[in-house]
């Protein structure tokens, strides 16, 4: 069916946002590329009194390159990052692991930030932001914030945004030179919702960073994992990553195999982040 | 002289479809429309306590809310009791969508719940609860049932059953004693939406004593008895419009109909009713699920020594008769000595099944084929061998005794043997290929057309089918050829059911092979009536004209000639002195035209995730005569495609207390674009005696050996075998591990 009626608001400054967000506080949704919340409601899984478009606010569709991090407006479409010459040079494991975000239609019109604030535990991209040690940009009536990805996915779809709060930009740290990375997921098709996948990236310094989707209530780094990898030991970074899951059986999948396929993917992410990283000192 | 017949033509309406000018039912407006919105039960099986419709008659713009109370249950409506979960139990009509949607969420109905019969194993035991009271289970559908000692099976003692078919030949035992191989092992195929792209729709309107229908329906006649049984109206009151159908695999008849009408004739307004996806998915009539047993036995050499099949399909909460087409092809594929099938349809508190795509035969293909090719890996022979030496021909018994007539299973099997893509197979590590075989019986239905010469010369032809699959394109191809000229030179106007000769439905791979013997009939009798004009004009004998591009001549004089357009413009002028020009076709053909397919899979299975990836794909097939080759190479494509989602993930579930956990397209998955390999596509032409210009249906074949091959690779890739569908990455990882199969 079609959503149940809404009240449609169409705020043209980052103000005007966060003053209907703050006085229908739980009551306003904010819709940027719509991509999870539109179908959402036409299922009518889920109903807001208003819907805060933000499309409209000036200045929030940026990629750009600051110190030490990507910065990605809340309007920049996933269509845009993945094609961003600045994405490909400052963060390339972003744009790779947007391939497997939904299709090229849905990237089109969906936002990283969007998909971020979402905080669906198969999400590609909160995945990536938790591996990177990224974090989120957060502006409500009581001023701005920085938040952590570890401190900011609480659970399944809920976050530490607070009602009031827009997402106004997400931060992807920037992979060294010489770093080799990797995203790899298993899904019913390509395209659908993540069973398992697996950021990687192998840093110059030896060290390796691991992010898992699919197998948590919230995306994870498997920090144990992450030390064997760094020492080589591919199998048991994967039979640690396994362990470190606590999955849910769905209809798509039981949790053993979801934790067997943790296991799996993150020694093949692993070592075709290595591989490339081998290849780029080589290069 | 061009010829039409033979030769790639688009689709006549090819181009509106994909440039989106096309009008389906849902875009339909009609002034003062009403919406109407359906009211679900959540429960598979429960009693109607009360409904509480005072919130839902308050809001603004609510017309009515109804239950079957007042309007019966037309063929949807629970009635004081519900069988299935989805089942609706009160419809709300409103002057717009939302509103009735809105409406339907504030009907409170109370349920007294009552235990559901879920699993169709269970279903079957004798002591199993009935799912549907004596009232209503209607004539027992066993329309297959015609076996020599049916009379000894006393199935029908247990409450479920709804329908049973039994075929025996010589003594089973013994025969599986003679063999020196028996291959004994159960499959499971899953009940299967249709995944049509436009879900269904009805638009209903009465006007003064009569009513017009709007529908996207495979079967225009089928819906209009249904409309009048429903409404008590005689048939020449109600008018329905086939639309262009957005995909139907069988589960589009009727549906919505009787409702819509019995709606808009209550209300005295018109009333439109389409669902929503989740709507559909609910009230869907799915692919039966099937469990099937075969016990198959063979010599050293690979001749067949008996063939032992029980089959159990799940009917859902409505008798249905899927299991006689089953049973029967199951038992009819290869020559066998000794045969007992065995069949059993059962009642389940779950939607009830319908058709998709030759009902019952992906399921009976499913598991001979897989089982046909475990014994040739047991006996060590090729898959091809092993099939051709007892695949069946002209005159030899199927199932029930009968002899089949001229069929081209050999032809089809030789001629897949022979491809290169199985001759110069090359197999990668973790790669295999798959053989399967499958059939349909065809089908017949009377049928009438009609063909105008327009006064201008061109050509009309009338028909009563729904064209869902490019048949009106193939009729004007027919029409062309028979008067010489180009397809485009032909309209083809499928008219609705007030204006068309009648046809049966688009179902059954039967429409070319039946309405288009009628369309030939037709053509060829408005050219004799063309001859027969031009000859008093040319004053030479009719026998001794021939024509073409649009001109009547004399054999071997051809500058004694006339213009078809000169003659017909006599048809059509004030004061004329000539009988306008109108072709007749009637045709009761009472012999079908079985079709077989064969497939070879290529896939290649992940070891580490047990993903399997079809990589190349064969499909091989008799057509009679491939009228549009185009059309048919398309047929076959997208077969193919349903099968690969048959066998690798697509599946109806529901909870173990009859919800249906698949009600969308995110959880009901069906194959996409990427997932589908390059597919090469071979006809075969072993013509049909009572086909026009030799073809047969070519349908549904296609859907059936699919699963059975991608199974049988992936068998051949990794020496594993899994036989419950569909093959999903977990199943497959799990009989790679050794804890299944």
């Amino acid at each position: 069916m079609k959503p149940a009626a809404f009240g449609y608001l169409t705020p043209r400054t980052r103000e005007e946002a966060i003053e209907v967000l703050s006085r229908y506080a739980g009551d306003a949704k904010v819709l940027a590329g719509g991509q999870s919340l539109v179908p959402l409601l036409n299922f009518r899984l889920t109903s807001f009194r208003y819907l805060v478009d933000i499309n409209r606010i000036p200045d929030l569709d940026y990629i750009r390159s600051e110190q030490g991090y990507l910065a990605i407006g809340a309007l920049a479409r996933h269509r845009s990052v993945e094609q961003s010459a600045e994405a490909a040079r400052e963060c390339p494991l972003l744009p790779e692991a947007l391939q497997f975000v939904g299709h090229p239609v849905i990237r089109q019109r969906g936002t990283v930030c969007g998909s971020i604030a979402h905080a669906d535990p198969s999400a590609e991209l909160p995945a990536l932001l938790t591996a990177l040690g990224g974090s989120v940009v957060l502006e409500g009536s009581s001023g701005r914030r920085v938040a952590d990805a570890e401190e900011y996915f609480l659970g399944y779809l809920m976050t530490a945004q607070q009602p009031d709060e827009l997402l106004v930009e997400a931060r992807f740290p920037k992979l060294p030179n010489g770093s080799g990375f990797a995203f790899e997921e298993l899904a019913r098709r390509h395209g659908d919702f993540a069973i398992v996948g697996v950021a990687c990236a192998a840093l110059p310094d030896g060290s390796v960073r691991l992010g898992v989707c699919g197998a948590n209530s919230v995306p994870f780094r498997p920090l144990k994992a992450e030390t064997a990898a760094a020492q080589g030991d591919l199998q048991e970074a994967g039979r640690l990553a396994a362990a470190d899951s606590d999955p849910d059986s769905d209809l798509h999948a039981t949790a053993e195999y979801r934790r067997a396929m943790v296991s799996k993917l993150v020694e093949r992410a692993v070592r075709h982040a290595l591989e490339r990283k081998e290849g780029n000192a080589r290069g | 002289m061009p010829e039409a017949i033979g030769v790639a033509q688009r689709r006549l309406e090819g181009g509106d479809k994909v440039s989106g000018r096309t009008a389906y039912v849902a875009d339909v407006r009609v002034p003062n429309a009403l919406h109407a919105e359906l009211v679900s039960s959540p429960y598979a099986h429960a009693r109607v306590v009360s409904i509480d419709r005072t919130a839902a008659e308050a809001m603004p713009g609510v017309v009515a809310v109804l239950t079957a109370d007042e309007i019966g249950s037309l063929g949807l409506l629970a009635k004081g009791e519900v069988f299935y979960a989805g089942q609706p139990v009160a419809v709300v009509v409103a002057d717009d969508r939302r509103l009735a949607a809105d409406a339907a969420q504030v009907v409170r109905v109370r349920y007294e719940r009552l235990p559901a019969v879920v699993d169709p194993v269970a279903a079957l035991r004798e002591d199993a609860p009935a799912v549907l009271p004596a009232e209503l289970r209607s004539q027992r559908a066993d329309a297959g049932a015609h076996g020599a000692d049916a009379a000894q099976h006393a199935a029908s003692q247990r409450a479920n059953v709804c329908g049973e078919a039994h075929f025996a030949r010589g003594d089973v035992e013994q025969g599986l004693r003679l063999a020196d191989v028996v291959v004994e092992a159960r499959y499971r195929i899953p009940a299967l939406y249709q995944g049509y792209l436009e879900p269904h729709g009805t638009v209903a309107v009465p006007e003064g004593d009569r009513l017009t229908v709007y529908t996207t329906t495979q079967g225009q006649f089928a819906v209009r008895e249904e409309v009048c049984q429903a409404t008590g109206l005689p048939e020449h009151r109600v008018k329905v419009v086939g639309m262009q159908v957005g995909g139907g695999f069988g589960a589009k008849f009727v549906k919505l109909e009787p409702l819509c009408a019995a709606l808009a004739l209550r209300l005295r307004q018109p009333v439109r009713l389409v669902l929503s996806r989740s709507g559909d998915f609910l009230t869907s009539r799915p692919g039966n699920f099937a469990e099937i047993g075969v016990r198959l036995g063979a010599r050293r050499d690979g001749t067949l020594t008996a063939l032992a099949a029980d089959l159990l399909l799940d009917a859902g909460a409505q008798e249905d008769g899927t299991v006689g087409i089953a049973a029967m092809l199951i038992g009819s594929t290869y020559r066998v000595p000794h045969l007992l099938v065995d069949g059993y349809e059962v009642l389940t508190h779950k939607t009830p099944s319908g058709a998709y795509r030759a009902p019952g035969a992906p399921q009976a293909y499913y598991a001979l084929e897989s089982a046909m090719d475990e014994l040739a890996r047991k006996l060590g022979q090729d898959p091809f061998e092993l099939r051709l030496r007892s695949a069946c021909q002209q005159g030899d018994p199927r199932a029930n005794g009968a002899p089949w007539p001229r069929i081209g299973l050999v032809e089809t099997l030789e001629a897949a043997r022979n491809h290169p893509f199985w001759r110069e197979r090359s197999r990668q590590a973790d790669e295999g290929y798959g053989v399967a075989a499958g059939g349909w019986p065809g089908g017949t239905e009377p049928a009438a057309a009609a063909c105008r010469i327009n006064g201008d010369g061109s050509i009309t032809v009338q028909v009563g089918s729904v064209d869902i699959t490019g048949t009106n394109t193939v009729f004007a191809q027919m029409a062309a050829q028979v008067f010489g000229v180009r397809a485009d030179a032909v309209a083809v106007s499928a008219a609705d059911t007030d204006a068309a000769p009648y046809s049966g439905s688009s179902g059954g791979s039967k429409i070319t092979f039946t309405v288009g013997n009628a369309v030939l009939q037709a053509a060829q009798d408005a050219r004799q009536q063309v001859l027969e004009m031009a000859a008093q004009e040319l004053e030479a004998s009719a026998s001794d004209l021939d024509m073409a591009e649009g001109r009547v001549f004399v054999r071997g004089a051809p500058s004694r000639a006339v213009s078809v357009a000169d003659l017909a413009r006599s048809t059509t002028a004030f004061g004329g002195s000539a009988a306008p020009l109108v072709g007749r076709g009637r045709v009761a053909i009472k012999r079908a035209s079985p079709g077989f397919a064969v497939h070879v899979a290529r896939v290649r299975v992940d070891r580490r995730t047990g993903e399997v990836q079809p990589i190349g794909y064969l499909a091989v097939q008799d057509v009679g005569r491939a009228l549009n080759p185009m059309a048919v190479a398309g047929q076959i494509r997208g077969g193919v495609s349903q099968s690969l989602g048959r066998a690798l993930g697509e599946a109806m579930r529901w909870g173990d207390s009859g919800q249906l956990l698949t009600g969308s397209f995110l959880d009901y998955a069906v194959p996409r674009a990427a997932d589908v390999p390059p597919i090469e596509v071979e006809l075969v032409e072993v013509p049909a005696e009572e086909g026009p210009f030799g073809a047969k249906g070519v349908g549904e074949p296609p859907a059936v050996p699919g699963a059975a091959a991608i199974a049988n690779a992936v068998a051949d890739a990794t020496g594993v075998r899994v036989r419950d569908l569909p093959l999903r990455p977990e199943t497959v990882l799990a009989a790679l591990a050794g804890e299944t199969s």
